[in-house]
């Protein structure tokens, strides 16, 4: 990073913690406004649950409608933080830094927001039971342990438990010195409570070290697993055209990672806005993200080009029409057009410039544009490829979201941005000591007139090095 | 590190040892060792070099059989498949670490890069394939909307392939050049007898100005990308018109991307090989060291866990769909006669490489990688075969057309076909021919990168830290 600014550990632990110690103005209306958006959509829940799914807008054939586009857009924007976080932890990639704490967080607070929607989507949510329970005991109906349908919540509540306990082994050390800096009695018990006894022991860092390390190893699988088995929740099916299809658990998984790195771009956006965290988050963060975002978001264009090619290569009728509902009829086919080029077609032509790329409000704007085009995706996925005309389906219903589903889907989106923010005040949103140990481990070399960043290679122990030159 | 009194730190610079004398030092110690050609050199040239006629009468004998029976060539194109996906793949080993900035590509990045040069042999099997492939008049899915959009021509699969193919070796062989010039430079400047003429022939008046280096950053990392997406191109046309489209009901819109992970993989496992032949046989022991190895082991450890997860992904969707067509073709390549070959493939290519990999040791050692790389290759031959053979097989038959239309199998074969001596000699000999055409490179171009290596001590220093002695390393941009 040419634009480091190096600081001490003491002027890093107060900027870092102003915003846990003190409550900025702004904060409290924020969360005020938040919460009331979240508390109109458990109203709207609460009112879906007494009067039954007619109040939503499904319908035969389309049973799926807002709430599972919703669940598979908050599963991707999940995965933003382990892509982060894990992968660039893996790959020692330094500018990660600031940015990883945020990327976790949101992490755990998608997932969530992805949980409750198909718990919503069911109407009744007690039926969440005959996920492990049989659906009548005296005939000893078992749930179908091949389903994706029983895998998917057994691989998001271990993506859960897993991202939850990866935030927290990388907060002890943070969450040690709140211990140490707080005042009130209680607020200290509960920070000691957390802290788990860290002092920063030799043993207690090369333990937390050596978690951090292996809980990034171990939660990659879980995490190309979840968007897997979501995205197999359709592909196993033959009965719906378009959802058939090989490619869909990568092209799932790229999409996901295309829109949680967005995200991600997103919260340093905001971070540096609401937060003032300038001398942490600088442009040169922003172009890191951002190329790591062209190399995405192309991958994902090819994935999607040849889910469509395949899908026209097949020459079958039923699926030609359907993509021609996608694409080309009303109103699925204007949504389409927004969707390729909000998610593609814009953002990735302006991130081949260098001032896109170091300026946060660009990439903040270009990023929410990319998550608009994600979430359409899902929509366009989901819905038309129910609506096709099929063999035997007596009645064909059209979809239409109602009220009800808008307000529980935007309570989704006030939920994570409340959770943030709640975290935000509680606990740092940029690690500490990550940020520490990069500025420890930081040097310079002069190569003629240019001044080069260097690291402290971590790896093979020094004596593994050749010696000659 | 010393603070300021505004608690900002005042960062000293690091030291590196970039002398003239290092550098020159550098230089000599790798032309020393790219000037001797050791008779044991000879001698595996001369193997190689036997090997590669047989593959030549191998070649001839396939092409006298004629174009008619198309099983017949099924191994013959597995071999070639298997060239794409090996030699071809292996200069990506130098192309994305050089992107990311991981200074361990340094000693190994030009031997990945002269594999390029074996694309030419692939270039030549691939003529006759030319010939082998459907035309589209008579109805075959394809992925050029023939019939569907005017103008399409009924040969649109053989042009853009063979654009496609072409377009890979040159850019291959513009790779190789273009990193090569500065080491062309020292061979001009230091070589002596015909290297010293063959260097200023290639240099092309390559002084090290900072033009000129400019220039070189820029080039390299505009043909590396090229290179890379034209890789991707050609194993999506390998996959869809030389197996997809042989095989009816075959659509499996994720085999191209599996096509293209099987040669990163292959290309990671064969440059695992070259590298333990270099440092071994090659005087290069002391350039070439546990860092490489254990770079490329993490590689081949993701890459691995990966080929589960495509293959799977597709198997998945497959066998839970249930469809005919699709049960069909699982009865083909994995169920039916190919059972066992695909177990054996499983082992190689996923288990043997994760669960040994997954162990730190066997990353981090000289033997351990080579040896499971070996595994890869052999697995990844035997699955180039079961694919190939069992749809070029499937092609032979003459209801192929009628069926194809049709989109189902009418009749699932229930037997391996025996290769016939010809195929034997075109495996043998063009696997040999590949590794003879990199060991001559050799001979000629530096196989180790000496510009990158004296690029690395501009990066690369010494510092003590508490109580011990790092390593630091610059990231330029």
């Amino acid at each position: 990073m040419q634009e480091h600014t190096q600081l001490s550990h003491k002027q890093i632990n107060e900027d870092l913690l102003k915003d846990v110690l003190t409550v900025p103005k702004w904060w409290l209306p924020a969360v005020a406004f938040l919460g009331l958006v979240v508390l109109t959509g458990l109203c709207a829940f609460f009112f879906m649950v007494y009067h039954g799914l007619g109040v939503t807008g499904l319908n035969r054939p389309v049973m799926w409608g807002f709430f599972i586009a919703n669940f598979v857009f908050w599963i991707g924007i999940s995965h933003a933080g382990i892509m982060i976080s894990a992968i660039l932890r893996l790959t020692q990639a330094e500018w990660r830094r600031p940015i990883t704490r945020a990327a976790e967080v949101m992490t755990v607070f998608s997932l969530i927001a992805a949980l409750h929607t198909p718990l919503m989507h069911v109407g009744r949510p007690w039926r969440v039971l005959y996920w492990i329970f049989p659906y009548d005991f005296s005939r000893g109906i078992w749930p179908n342990i091949r389903s994706p349908f029983v895998w998917d919540p057994s691989a998001v509540g271990t993506y859960l438990i897993a991202s939850t306990l990866f935030v927290f082994i990388c907060l002890i050390p943070d969450i040690a010195i709140l211990r140490d800096r707080a005042k009130k009695p209680i607020v200290k018990k509960i920070y000691s409570q957390m802290a788990l006894g860290f002092r920063g022991t030799p043993r207690q860092w090369k333990l937390q070290i050596v978690a951090g390390i292996l809980l990034s190893a171990l939660v990659l699988p879980v995490f190309v697993s979840v968007h897997s088995i979501v995205s197999w929740d359709f592909a196993v099916l033959i009965g719906v055209e378009g959802w058939h299809s090989t490619i869909f658990a990568p092209y799932f998984i790229i999409g996901a990672i295309h829109s949680g790195v967005s995200a991600v771009a997103m919260l340093m956006a905001l971070s540096v806005w609401l937060y003032g965290l300038d001398k942490y988050i600088k442009p040169d963060h922003f172009d890191a993200i951002a190329r790591l975002l062209i190399v995405v978001a192309t991958t994902w264009f090819f994935f999607f080009f040849l889910e469509w090619v395949y899908a026209l290569y097949t020459l079958d009728s039923p699926d030609i029409a359907l993509r021609e509902l996608q694409a080309l009829q009303w109103p699925y086919g204007p949504l389409f057009a927004i969707f390729v080029i909000t998610s593609f077609v814009i953002p990735v032509p302006l991130w081949l410039f260098k001032r896109v790329r170091r300026s946060a409000a660009l990439m903040f704007w270009t990023t929410i544009l990319v998550n608009i085009g994600m979430w359409l995706e899902r929509f366009l996925i989901v819905i038309p490829g129910l609506l096709r005309r099929t063999h035997m389906t007596f009645d064909w219903g059209t979809y239409h979201p109602s009220i009800i589903e808008i307000l529980i889907v935007v309570e989704t989106f006030a939920f994570v941005c409340l959770g943030m923010l709640l975290f935000a005040k509680v606990l740092p949103l940029i690690p500490l000591f990550d940020i520490k140990e990069g500025m420890v481990n930081r040097r310079l070399i002069k190569v003629g007139r240019r001044v080069v960043p260097a690291t402290i290679r971590e790896g093979l122990p020094h004596h593994y090095y050749e010696k000659k030159h | 590190m010393v603070t300021d009194p505004g608690s900002r730190v005042v960062e000293p610079y690091v030291e590196t040892d970039n002398s003239v004398e290092t550098r020159k030092a550098v230089s000599d110690s790798f032309l020393a060792i790219h000037n001797i050609t050791s008779n044991r050199f000879w001698q595996f040239a001369a193997l190689f070099g036997i090997m590669f006629v047989l593959g030549i009468i191998g070649f001839v004998m396939r092409l006298s059989s004629g174009f008619d029976d198309k099983a017949a060539w099924g191994y013959y194109v597995a071999v070639f498949a298997f060239l794409m996906t090996t030699s071809s793949a292996a200069p990506m080993v130098a192309i994305a670490p050089r992107i990311a900035n991981s200074h361990w590509r340094r000693p190994i990045s030009r031997a990945a890069e002269i594999w390029a040069l074996a694309g030419c042999l692939n270039l030549l099997l691939y003529i006759p394939l030319i010939w082998l492939l459907p035309s589209l008049e008579n109805g075959r899915r394809s992925l050029w909307f023939y019939g569907q959009v005017e103008g399409v021509p009924a040969y649109s699969p053989h042009i853009w392939a063979t654009l496609a193919i072409l377009g890979l070796v040159l850019l291959g062989l513009a790779l190789v050049w273009l990193s090569s010039l500065p080491d062309f430079a020292v061979l001009r400047d230091q070589g002596e007898g015909w290297r010293k003429k063959w260097g200023s022939r290639l240099a092309l008046g390559w002084r090290g100005t900072s033009a000129q280096w400019n220039w070189q950053y820029h080039r390299m990392g505009v043909v590396g990308a090229f290179y890379f997406m034209m890789l991707i191109f050609v194993h999506f046309f390998i996959s869809v018109e030389f197996l997809m489209v042989h095989v009816p009901g075959w659509i499996d819109s994720l085999y191209p991307v599996t096509h293209a992970h099987n040669a990163l993989q292959a290309g990671v496992a064969t440059m695992m090989l070259t590298m333990f032949f270099l440092r071994q046989f090659g005087g290069y022991k002391d350039y070439i060291g546990l860092d490489q190895f254990w770079g490329l082991g993490k590689l081949l450890l993701a890459l691995s866990l990966l080929w589960f997860w495509f293959w799977f992904s597709s198997f998945n969707v497959f066998w839970y769909g249930k469809k005919p067509s699709e049960q069909a073709v699982l009865e083909l390549l994995v169920k039916g006669p190919y059972l066992y070959l695909f177990i054996t493939i499983f082992v190689l290519v996923f288990i043997l490489p994760w669960f040994t990999m997954i162990w730190n040791p066997v990353r981090r050692s000289v033997w351990g990688p080579p040896i499971l790389a070996t595994s890869v290759l052999i697995g990844t031959l035997l699955d180039r075969i079961r694919l190939y053979v069992g749809a070029w097989d499937v092609a032979g038959k003459s209801e192929m057309m009628e069926d194809m239309m049709k989109m189902k199998m009418s009749e699932v074969p229930t037997a391996i076909p025996t290769p016939h001596v010809a195929d034997i000699f075109v495996i043998v000999g063009f696997i040999g021919g590949s590794i003879l055409t990199f060991m001559l490179a050799t001979r000629l171009i530096p196989v180790v990168n000496i510009w990158e290596r004296k690029e690395m001590l501009l990066y690369k220093a010494e510092v003590q830290f508490h109580r011990t002695k790092v390593m630091v390393m610059g990231k330029p941009r």
